[in-house]
């Protein structure tokens, strides 16, 4: 069998530095470590650009290189033979590749001497296996195996909600990923919010971080997996959402209300974007407390994994949305009790129940309209048809993903209301079930 | 008389310690050529060093020293990332000398030593490096020119020898 660079990936993880070897215009030759060699096809990888050196100045006359990469698992040793093409310095790859040096550098004590000033492409114009002594590779998790089982799982699913709480059993259940989440982006792309978690002790449902923020946000502003071996403060998420939200004034404070899940000592992140045709339809992200949890491998399942649920969501909204069903007329019998204040500020959509926050934004509205419907004529039962024709909601978009508002604004209900709750009826429609009378209180802007 | 050695003291001591030694030439058709080495031993009046090559892994590379006389090494302390890369135009492919195979023995102990606090296994090093008796070349060659190739700002700077 020929070697390919697909089979040789364990060796492109960072673990083990690599060696370059160029010649200058004279033929001088000259040796080099380098950090990063990254893994782009079977027929491209790229070189960590950090410091204007004799390499650069070499590949830049010469084109030619040689590097050595051992696989860390077995000791086995390769050289590739190189052919510089051009250097990257923004984007997907540039992102992915900055991230990745990141976490190395803060591994080896080099956090602020490594920065990535650019991406190398190289051409693989040969991969040599150098013979040696190899050490017996520890045996791993099947992921094709994996996929096959969770993809099965997955076209299962009869909607959103249940579909996103899927993904997330499947990660653990089946690839042992006990940590993560599935953030959606709001309607101007500049936040994302959590709409469904795992494996942490509050879920976070309606936390948010900024697009560009954490792996992420950079995940879901480059449209590309970026993915972190090794604990990093480059990318953490908490300062930079408080840093943010005090830039935007008191008025984005709610934003830092939900705090984002996550671990504390998380070395080991993957975020991939999830999405169905050129629409970003979220991030799904996971993380582990190992080191190198999440390798070349892990990240291609996911991506697959996310592929299929972008799939499985889009012909979900689709079939969700071509419900014309006219809600039932029955009306509610409305509770006895001391009705509790609902406040909502038409400002930014937010909501508060009695004293406590509960939502903003889209999903606020969306609450406001329902609890100013059942005040007015009892009713309780509603379609997403008619909340994307509603006015007074403003959707950002037609292709806005009203379904993630529903799953943010019914589960934060059963986080933080006692006598509110969103049932689903059926495809495209639910109900609004009240155990208390309420008086809602708008606020104008 | 002579130029005094490239090498001071202190460089010489750091490339007889536990580094990560990778030597590389200009191949056949003008093309980089690269190899692990497996130690070194430095002249006494440190004029010349010596790399040891296991030739089954290294074949392209002795080759191309034989062709060219041009080497390149470059000698790195994973614990500390001091990195040190020299220079030679008259390099020379020979057969071990008494004692050779005995320092490529304890290098592969020191530099698996070196890794284990980093989190890799000797059995890596031991693998990656050790040679047999037979398979044991040398190349040696008088360092013209020295670098310093540690990361950050200094990276590429000439090293100038310790009066």
């Amino acid at each position: 069998m020929t070697l390919s660079i697909d089979s040789i990936r364990d060796c492109l993880e960072g673990a083990i530095p690599a060696v370059v070897a160029t010649l200058a215009a004279d033929g001088t030759p000259n040796v080099s470590y380098v950090s990063q060699v990254y893994y782009i096809d079977g027929g491209h990888v790229a070189l960590s650009f950090q410091f204007f050196n004799k390499t650069r100045e070499n590949v830049l006359a010469n084109p030619r290189a040689t590097v050595a990469v051992i696989d860390p698992r077995t000791a086995a040793q390769y050289r590739l033979a190189l052919e510089y093409l051009r250097t990257e310095t923004e984007g997907p790859l540039f992102e992915r590749m900055k991230a990745k040096l990141a976490g190395i550098a803060s591994h080896t004590g080099m956090s602020g001497v490594f920065r990535l000033r650019g991406s190398d492409v190289y051409r693989v114009c040969g991969i040599e296996r150098v013979a040696g002594r190899e050490t017996p590779a520890p045996p791993r998790r099947n992921l094709l195996a994996a996929l096959r089982s969770c993809s099965e799982r997955l076209t299962r699913c009869a909607d959103l909600g249940g579909l996103l709480d899927e993904l997330l059993a499947c990660l653990d259940e089946v690839f042992g990923i006990g940590h993560a989440m599935v953030l959606v982006p709001d309607g101007a792309g500049a936040r994302l919010y959590t709409v469904a978690s795992r494996g942490y002790p509050a879920s976070g449902v309606g936390s948010e971080i900024p697009l560009g923020c954490g792996v992420i946000g950079v995940a879901a502003r480059e449209r590309t997996p970026i993915r972190i071996s090794h604990m990093t403060s480059d990318y953490t998420y908490g300062q930079a959402i408080r840093e943010r939200a005090a830039a935007e004034g008191m008025g984005d404070m709610l934003e830092t209300m939900i705090p984002l899940p996550g671990l504390a000592d998380s070395r080991s992140q993957l975020a991939v974007p999830v999405t169905a045709g050129e629409r970003l339809l979220g991030v799904l992200y996971v993380e582990s407390a190992d080191d190198m949890r999440f390798g070349y491998d892990d990240e291609d399942a996911l991506v697959a994994l996310a592929t299929q649920t972008g799939m499985v969501a889009r012909l979900l909204q689709e079939a969700a949305e071509s419900q014309d069903e006219v809600p039932a007329a029955a009306r509610a019998t409305p509770p006895g009790g001391t009705p509790v204040p609902i406040r909502h500020y038409a400002a930014d959509g937010s909501v508060f129940i009695g004293d406590d926050y509960l939502i903003k934004g889209v999903a606020g509205a969306i609450f406001c309209k329902l609890l100013r419907d059942y005040g007015r004529e009892q009713r309780s039962e509603f379609t997403n048809r008619e909340l994307r024709l509603d006015a007074s909601i403003r959707l950002p978009d037609v292709s806005d993903n009203l379904e993630a508002r529903l799953i943010l604004l019914s589960r934060r209900l059963a986080e933080r209301c006692e006598f509110l709750r969103i049932e689903k009826t059926g495809r495209g429609r639910f109900r609004l079930v009240v155990a208390r009378p309420f008086k809602l209180v708008e606020l104008p802007a | 008389m002579s130029a005094p050695p490239l090498l001071d003291e202190s460089t010489c001591a750091f490339v007889l310690g536990a580094v990560s030694i990778s030597a590389a030439s200009r191949g056949a058709g003008g093309l980089p050529v690269l190899a692990r080495a497996s130690g070194c031993r430095v002249a006494a009046d440190r004029g010349r060093i010596a790399l040891y090559l296991a030739r089954s892994k290294s074949g392209v590379l002795i080759d191309a020293v034989r062709a060219t006389r041009a080497v390149a090494a470059v000698f790195s302390l994973p614990s500390s990332h001091r990195t040190v890369q020299l220079k030679g135009a008259d390099a020379s492919v020979g057969a071990p000398a008494a004692g050779d195979f005995e320092a490529v023995g304890r290098y592969v102990e020191a530099f698996a030593a070196e890794l284990e606090p980093l989190g890799y296994h000797g059995a890596l090093a031991r693998a990656l490096l050790w040679l047999d008796e037979s398979d044991l070349a040398v190349v040696s060659f008088t360092p013209s020119s020295a670098f310093s190739q540690t990361p950050g700002p200094g990276a590429g700077a000439p090293l100038r020898p310790a009066p």
